[in-house]
């Protein structure tokens, strides 16, 4: 019972975003096939009579709300009679209702975000800004603030930034260079290729929570296989301990390496995949060529597969950078747990703690766009890089 | 000849460590599933473990609320992925087929959607979707979802109705279908394949998604399974033989469906991005 009515809740909810592009549609379409008829004059009266009734049932009506829905109705009338008039107006019906939603879910909490980095909402401002929408303006303070006050309990902002650079540098040079190796071997290999290449892009393939999850199992200091097999090492070969090989409490001593080693894991097979698809369209003419003036291996390598696999190298070490520099989840599930450490965290990982765990929405709001600032920079940066090594 | 032997035998050797490597969590987590009661925390490395059961499958079904988790996440997956591969569907095709005002600016509007690191925006959804009184409920994670996807999938679809000719609905037209019913009837229907794509990756994005969730849910009823699963592991000493049983009954589909799609998946990034 409990199940068919949650169904039933999305079901309806289905069908009123269904029935909302609907609207949507018969809207535009009034507009545009109408435009030059006598009576359009009421279209844009009755529309907004229309979004005056949606407004007031769902409890977001605002005289300033309702002045801008009326200015953009005014605007859209112009465009429409003296601009558009009825001609090619087809993709504007396609392309509007995923526009609305992109517009609502995506920019206006962008734009949200930068307001809020300029007013001061936190846990004893919240219940007010609920009631009434307001809360106090404060400046650029939460921007002076990211710098000063530490964006966790004791962890400063350099710090976090420093680590970013270490966790994101160290991850991608591992992810290439596993990768690198992997498709190296299995481009070379024709027995069993397939099934090698099925079971290794198993990280990949599994869900990541799982993946994670159970890897950060594996790491406990007593019961995880890591510890275990260290152990193991060690009474079969006593000189190890010598040397200073010991088991390690890795989740509380050594966090972020912990967390490095798991994404580690994860990463190498899509940069596998990328390589080897890259190492395949290589003709094999090149090779024998170079055989033939008797090349060495490296000189192979060196001279033919990396420049010629760094298209498609390029494209995937900048996403793979973008992704690591944003990779909360990896880190965030290792140590997320109450009383989880905070070693390990870097910028992205720490916003989230910033504005969940010690709940200040504007001071976090501040760090964010930040931290955006500094993905700015780092991909302009890169892509000038890219661009001046092209040419 | 012999050489180039000993070179092949120490490849496969190689990549048998590699698999060893990738593939040893998930039998250790299968293992660890099937352990009797009173032996789910040992340092046993054996793979099938001794007095072998499937306690821990049952106990996940009965003592925790597994079901509804994975009914949870089932129904706010395929509500998002529904909505956003109708809506791409559309918009990319306008975007392949004409030229209009203000298309550039929507093209850019899409890259720039890509450039913001998702975990940015999970503070505004909250607080707007806490607003709107949606916390802990299925429609505030179906909105939160709903569009984070949409970018790409209008991408990956408007680089597969690239290649269709527009020749096919030129044909159509001269026959008297409209403009929308040649679309219906002929693109749609030819791009199968990308769409699935496009509606597999807005699946897998939503069934694997933690933090938005976490903020979201909060009650252990309305959890999705990656929470549930967080916070069986969270209390590793007790739960870790249900964590286990809960983590291979959600890997083995999901590894299941993607080696059968990968080789689609793998052509329709290329599809995708090489026209861009």
């Amino acid at each position: 019972m409990e199940y068919l009515t949650s169904f039933g809740e999305v079901l309806f909810f289905i069908i009123t975003v269904l029935i909302g592009v609907l609207f949507i549609e018969i809207y535009l379409y009034l507009h545009f096939k109408l435009y030059d008829k006598k009576f359009y004059f009421f279209i844009p009266l009755i529309s907004i009579f229309i979004f005056y009734l949606i407004l007031k049932s769902i409890n977001l009506y605002s005289t300033k709300t309702m002045f801008f829905i009326t200015l953009g109705e005014i605007l859209f009338s112009y465009l429409c009679v003296y601009r558009i008039k009825g001609k090619n107006y087809l993709p504007y019906m396609l392309v509007i209702p995923s526009f609305i939603g992109l517009a609502l879910l995506l920019v206006y909490p962008f734009v949200f975000e930068v307001y809020l980095s300029f007013h001061d909402l936190k846990l004893t401002t919240i219940l007010p800004w609920k009631e009434t929408g307001k809360i106090p303006f404060v400046g650029l303070k939460q921007y002076i603030n990211v710098f000063v006050l530490p964006p966790l309990s004791e962890t400063t902002f350099w710090q976090l930034l420093g680590r970013t650079f270490l966790w994101t540098f160290s991850n991608v040079f591992f992810h290439v260079l596993g990768g690198f190796i992997l498709a190296l071997i299995l481009s070379e290999i024709k027995m069993f290729k397939g099934i090698y290449r099925t079971l290794l892009v198993i990280p990949w393939a599994m869900p990541q929570v799982v993946a994670v999850l159970s890897l950060r199992g594996e790491f406990h200091s007593q019961y995880g296989f890591v510890n275990i097999v260290i152990k193991k090492l060690i009474s079969t070969f006593p000189f190890l301990e010598k040397v200073g090989v010991a088991p390690v409490n890795w989740l509380s001593d050594h966090p972020l390496l912990t967390c490095t080693l798991i994404n580690i894991w994860l990463g190498i097979p899509f940069m596998m995949v990328v390589i080897l698809g890259g190492l395949e369209s290589i003709s094999k003419s090149y090779y024998d060529a170079a055989s033939i003036d008797g090349a060495t291996y490296l000189q192979k390598l060196k001279y033919i597969t990396l420049p010629l696999i760094k298209p498609v190298l390029l494209p995937a070490v900048t996403l793979g950078t973008i992704w690591t520099f944003n990779n909360i989840n990896v880190i965030y599930l290792v140590t997320g747990q109450a009383g989880g450490t905070e070693k390990a965290d870097i910028l992205v990982s720490a916003l989230y703690k910033a504005a969940f765990v010690y709940n200040r929405y504007s001071y976090s709001a501040a760090f964010a766009m930040v931290i955006f600032l500094i993905l700015t920079i780092i991909t302009f940066l890169y892509s000038k890089i890219i661009k001046v090594e092209n040419t | 000849m012999k050489k180039s032997k000993i070179k092949s035998i120490m490849l496969h050797l190689l990549l048998i460590i590699a698999v060893v490597i990738t593939t040893y969590p998930l039998i250790r987590i299968f293992s660890v599933s099937i352990r009797p009661g009173d032996r789910i925390i040992s340092t046993d490395l054996s793979i099938i473990p001794k007095g072998a059961t499937f306690i821990s499958y049952i106990k996940l079904f009965k003592e925790t609320y597994f079901i509804k988790w994975i009914f949870n996440s089932l129904i706010i997956t395929l509500s998002t992925s529904l909505i956003g591969v109708i809506l791409a569907s559309s918009a990319a095709y306008s975007f392949s087929r004409y030229k209009f005002f203000g298309k550039k600016i929507g093209l850019y509007i899409l890259l720039f959607t890509q450039m913001v690191p998702a975990g940015m925006l999970i503070l505004p959804l909250y607080l707007m979707i806490m607003k709107l009184n949606l916390i802990n409920t299925y429609l505030g994670m179906i909105i939160a979802y709903s569009v984070s996807s949409l970018p790409f999938s209008i991408w990956i679809l408007k680089g597969y109705y690239d290649t269709i000719p527009r020749s096919l609905e030129e044909a159509a037209m001269v026959d008297g279908a409209n403009e929308i019913y040649a679309f219906y009837k002929i693109i749609l229907p030819l791009s199968t394949p990308a769409l699935s794509i496009a509606f597999l990756f807005n699946f897998t994005m939503a069934w694997n998604e933690y933090l938005v969730a976490r903020v979201i849910l909060y009650n252990p009823k309305s959890y999705t399974w990656t929470l549930g699963l967080f916070e069986l592991q969270g209390q590793f000493i007790t739960q870790w033989g249900m964590f286990a049983a809960g983590s291979i009954i959600i890997t083995i589909p999901v590894l299941l469906i993607f080696l059968y799609s990968s080789k689609w998946l793998v052509s329709g990034l290329t599809l995708g991005s090489v026209k861009g």
